[in-house]
């Protein structure tokens, strides 16, 4: 039996609501991150995580529940777990799981970019606790009519903080607060920039040059909704590195199966099969620039000769 | 014979077309001899400007009366080298050519022997028929500086006043007690939402005012008699008596009718399934209603007695296309949203279609028609829609293909059909006008491409609808085609018909009517010479066709240019014994 | 057999989000799909656009499927905005169907 749809975007849907989160989590794990990092609260320009890298640890956890659950009787009381979630918050136990290592990882990737934005000379701060969660999820499942309050909710958030310009770390949040919330909150006026394309920008001064080969698996929600193919090619060259492309790539990159690994977990395991088989016949050493293709992908590739790491990791290596 | 002819005979190498394969020099040699040949000579490209000058030349040198040229088919160049004989000061009529490529060397590629030897054969008939041949004079016929429109519709109307601003008088009939057309039946139309019955308003007004056309409205042509630059015709007006009018041409545009549905056919009969032409005035209104309640869900289907194939309820299959009907109903789907707009009344349209060909500039109007919402779907005439009633609704299924052939039902307010062009009954006037009827029923053009409006009747053209379905823009585009060649022939104030046409021998002709009764064209006519009744042929109808001469049983008529003694000289000289005359 | 639903081939007539009429049922997006479905998407949207409301329902997984992810729209000819096509489709059936907007 497959996972029942509607209870499942029901809890989503009344965290949203309740929680100002798909799935919450605690404040130390979504701006523990920045600690020692000096980073300013608030201000013109910050840079905006709008929870991705934090939330994937519990995501992750969540969905290994879940994926458990398919196939098997239990379904049947998803009705019920959405009843319980209303008064307890249960999804935030299911979090409580989440992996350790993974958590320590995503930290680094958001330092990481962090200091590769320094570098530039941007001046940015950060919002901690009202660096909210877009809505991403929700707005994709349709859940429109709960997502636009959370969205508006989001942007007095970043009006209250004096924020006029946001950079970015993850594609969904870049698309969400630059092409979607533009439509449905009156009044939205903030710049939105990938931290990416700030990078590209400015071109900062690579220290070390790497000289080795990485596979890009493009990121679907960058390439075909963002436009932004080259940036991070750019970024790469410029530090030694020799890409290597799988067929489908820029704008016909193929997904990681992640969008619906909340609702079809075998099929999107099944799908990131698919993508690591094209990405590993290329070499074994894969960037991705997404959170939740990272952990998607990573999970087929379990067992495979082939290593995945978010494309930050490498621009860190290279450039501070 | 009379007096012995002179008679130039040039063979052409055709760059070696003709003489790779056939020994032009042989040829020469073969045939020089011949009765009545004065010089034979070879030419490499016997059509070139300097090979046709230096035969000029030598026929004035040498006072030729003949000329036979053994080159190609003389639809290539039968008329270059008339010209050239003309230019010569020879009558071109006793010009002769022989085809040396198409008819000889192409075909005998690998007998060079016989392909020359053949060759020979075909020059000396060609030679035979030359000194059998006389001066002939193209047949001049004045023409009458006005014409007759039969129909006015748009296409005749258009037709009228064109040809009366060039300053032809101009008489215009049409059967219906009214002018217009269907376009004065039809609100707006196709692409760019013209209004009918304004175009046809603004027409007969021109018609009205302009002092070259004359229209006569409840009219009925009754007799045709003459020929092209000169027809006369008599014409039943509304008061029932006969006027005879004398005209040059005739344009017949009388247009089309529309397809009525069998009993039954895609729920034809039902109430609520309609006519497109009713359902748009029924939108012209603005009123789209059944019954008095508004209509919520209308389904359309396309190609309703057009394409139709051969079936036990369908005898006599209307197989073309009927062009303007995708058009129309995809235009009436863009009327249809804007009334929505308008009102706010909401219809749901299901477009049942075979095939859209909503060609050139109306593809936009089936783009605008399924942006605005409405719904295409594709069946296969092998798995018709089926409309049926219930509880007062229609209900139309379909095996939509881009569906999978799935089967949907759809409930509908009403059905409209889309129907197609037939061909008008035109019967009476047909048989008296002699226009060919093409097998599916429109009137026949000579050549569908190159000769478009013009007909085997010289000096009658068609155009618009009747010749074949058409939309108004073809219609009028062919009306005014019809217009220039019409035209070309009448302010010209002559017209040369080829004189290679029947003529009788009145000494031989005792009259049995034989002839009249084979030819197609009317162009006999029974007269008086003398004491005794003959047959006389009218030269302005006669196309030289030949289908009197076999049946004379008299021997007593022939053909300008192909007479029984110049054929008989050509096959004597055909096959006269070769190793013979090379030793004579 | 399928049944038309003239309310709902109405209510997405009248959408401004939904839009499938330019769609000429090339396949390109069916051939591109990674899900390897065979009704994603053009056929779904047909169904919807036609009114056909037990054929959208029995597609409810497929509609909940899809990845957003555009492989489709990227090389669609007709520039029909595929993904957000979906996206309403859900909304509509969160609405309609599961209740879940209250």
């Amino acid at each position: 039996m497959p996972l029942p749809i509607a209870p499942i975007l029901g809890i989503l849907a009344d965290n949203i609501k309740q929680r100002g989160s798909v799935l919450p989590i605690s404040k130390k794990a979504s701006t523990g991150w920045a600690k020692g990092l000096n980073l300013p609260k608030g201000g013109d320009t910050v840079i905006y995580t709008g929870q991705m890298y934090q939330l994937i640890p519990a995501i992750d956890a969540m969905s290994k529940q879940m994926a458990m659950f398919e196939e098997s009787p239990i379904t049947k009381l998803f009705g019920l777990g959405r009843f319980a979630n209303k008064i307890i918050n249960l999804s935030f136990f299911m979090s409580l799981m989440a992996s350790k290592d993974m958590k320590v990882e995503n930290n680094r990737i958001l330092k990481n970019i962090t200091g590769l934005l320094k570098k530039t000379g941007v001046e940015f701060g950060y919002l901690y606790e009202d660096d909210m969660y877009s809505g991403a999820l929700i707005y994709d499942e349709g859940l429109d009519e709960i997502f636009v309050p959370h969205a508006k909710k989001v942007f007095e958030k970043l009006k209250k903080n004096g924020v006029k310009k946001i950079i970015t770390v993850d594609p969904h949040t870049t698309n969400m607060m630059r092409d979607i919330y533009p439509k449905v909150v009156p009044g939205y006026d903030i710049e939105v920039q990938s931290y990416m394309e700030v990078l590209a920008e400015k071109a900062p001064e690579v220290l070390k040059q790497c000289n080795k080969e990485l596979v890009i698996h493009d990121s679907c929600v960058y390439a075909r909704y963002e436009n932004m193919v080259d940036q991070p090619r750019e970024l790469l060259k410029n530090a030694g590195i020799d890409i290597k492309l799988p067929e489908l790539s820029g704008k016909s990159t193929h997904c990681c199966g992640g969008p619906i690994e909340a609702l079809f977990p075998k099929k999107a395991h099944e799908i990131a099969g698919n993508r690591i088989e094209q990405l590993s016949e290329e070499g074994k050493d894969i960037v991705t620039m997404c959170p939740i293709c990272l952990v998607n992908l990573r999970k087929a590739a379990k067992g495979k000769d082939c290593q995945l790491k978010d494309i930050s990791d490498t621009l860190a290596d290279a450039y501070l | 014979m009379a007096q012995k002819r002179k008679i130039g005979v040039y063979v052409c190498h055709c760059g070696g077309n003709i003489s790779d394969y056939v020994n032009v020099e042989e040829v020469v040699e073969g045939v020089k001899n011949e009765p009545g040949v004065e010089v034979a000579k070879t030419h490499m490209f016997s059509c070139s400007d300097a090979a046709q000058q230096l035969m000029i030349d030598e026929i004035k040198e040498k006072k030729l009366d003949g000329v036979v040229v053994a080159s190609c088919s003389p639809k290539l160049h039968m008329f270059t080298f008339r010209g050239m004989s003309e230019r010569a000061g020879l009558n071109p009529y006793q010009y002769v050519q022989v085809n040396l490529r198409e008819q000889c060397s192409w075909a005998h590629t690998n007998d060079k022997i016989g392909a020359t030897e053949k060759g020979i054969n075909l020059v000396r008939a060609g030679i035979a028929k030359c000194v059998l041949s006389h001066s002939l004079t193209a047949i001049r016929i004045e023409t009458k500086p006005s014409a007759l429109v039969i129909g006015a519709g748009i296409s005749g109307m258009r037709a009228a006043v064109s040809l009366a601003d060039m300053g032809l008088a101009v008489h215009i009939i049409e059967k219906e007690e009214e002018a217009g057309g269907w376009a004065l039946k039809t609100a707006l139309m196709g692409p760019e939402a013209q209004n009918g019955p304004d175009i046809a308003a603004k027409l007969i007004e021109r018609i009205k005012q302009h002092d070259n056309i004359m229209l006569y409205t409840g009219a009925e042509l009754t007799e045709k008699n003459g020929n092209i630059g000169d027809f006369n015709v008599k014409v039943r007006i509304k008061d029932g008596s006969e006027v005879e009018i004398n005209i040059g041409a005739i344009i017949v545009t009388t247009g089309f009718d529309t397809y009525v549905p069998q009993e039954g056919e895609y729920g034809w009969g039902m109430d609520g399934v309609v006519e497109l032409k009713d359902f748009r005035k029924m939108l012209n209104d603005g009123k789209v209603e059944r019954n008095g309640k508004p209509v919520k869900d209308v389904v359309f289907i396309y190609c309703v007695g057009s394409r139709q194939k051969q079936t036990e309820t369908c005898e006599n299959p209307n197989s073309y296309c009927s062009r303007y009907c995708c058009t129309a109903t995809t235009f009436t789907a863009k009327t249809l949203h804007a009334l929505e707009e308008k009102t706010g009344q909401n219809v749901n349209q299901y477009h049942l279609y075979r095939d859209i060909r909503t060609y050139g500039k109306m593809e936009t109007v089936y783009e605008e028609a399924r942006n605005g919402g409405a719904l295409f779907l594709r069946w296969d005439p092998e798995n018709p829609p089926v409309v049926s009633e219930e509880d007062g609704r229609l209900l139309v299924k379909v095996q939509d293909e881009l569906d999978g052939n799935d089967e949907i039902e759809i409930g509908a307010d009403m059905v409209v059909l889309s129907t197609g062009m037939r061909p008008r009954d035109n019967e009476a006037l047909d048989s008296i006008l002699k226009i060919p009827v093409s097998k599916d029923g429109f009137l026949s053009e000579i050549h569908i491409k190159l000769r478009p409006v013009e007909t085997v009747i010289d000096g009658v053209f068609i155009a618009g609808a009747a010749q074949s379905p058409k939309t108004l823009a073809e219609s009028v585009a062919s009306s005014l085609a019809a217009v220039a060649k019409t035209g070309g022939l009448l302010k010209k104030g002559y017209v040369d018909l080829e004189p290679l046409i029947a003529k009788v021998y009145e000494d031989k002709c005792t009259w049995c009517d034989e002839c009249l009764k084979a030819c197609p064209y009317g162009a006999i006519e029974k007269t008086v010479c003398g004491d005794k009744e003959i047959a006389m042929v009218i030269d302005a109808l006669c196309k030289g066709e030949g289908a009197c001469v076999p049946v004379c049983p008299h021997d007593a008529i022939d053909i300008e240019g192909y007479r029984d003694d110049q054929i008989v000289a050509m096959i004597d000289a055909s096959i006269k014994d070769y190793s013979k005359a090379e030793s004579a | 057999m399928s049944k038309v639903s003239s309310e709902l081939a109405a209510k997405l007539k009248q959408s401004t989000e939904f839009n499938a009429e330019a769609c000429y049922h090339c396949g390109t997006c069916t051939a591109l799909c990674p899900m390897g479905y065979e009704v994603l998407p053009r056929k779904l949207f047909r169904e919807a656009m036609l009114g056909l409301e037990e054929k959208v329902k029995a597609r409810i997984p497929e509609i909940y499927q899809c990845l957003l992810c555009r492989m489709c729209e990227e090389n669609c000819p007709q520039d029909v905005h595929i993904a957000e096509n979906v996206r309403y489709l859900r909304n509509l059936i969160n609405k309609e169907e599961m209740n879940l907007i209250k």
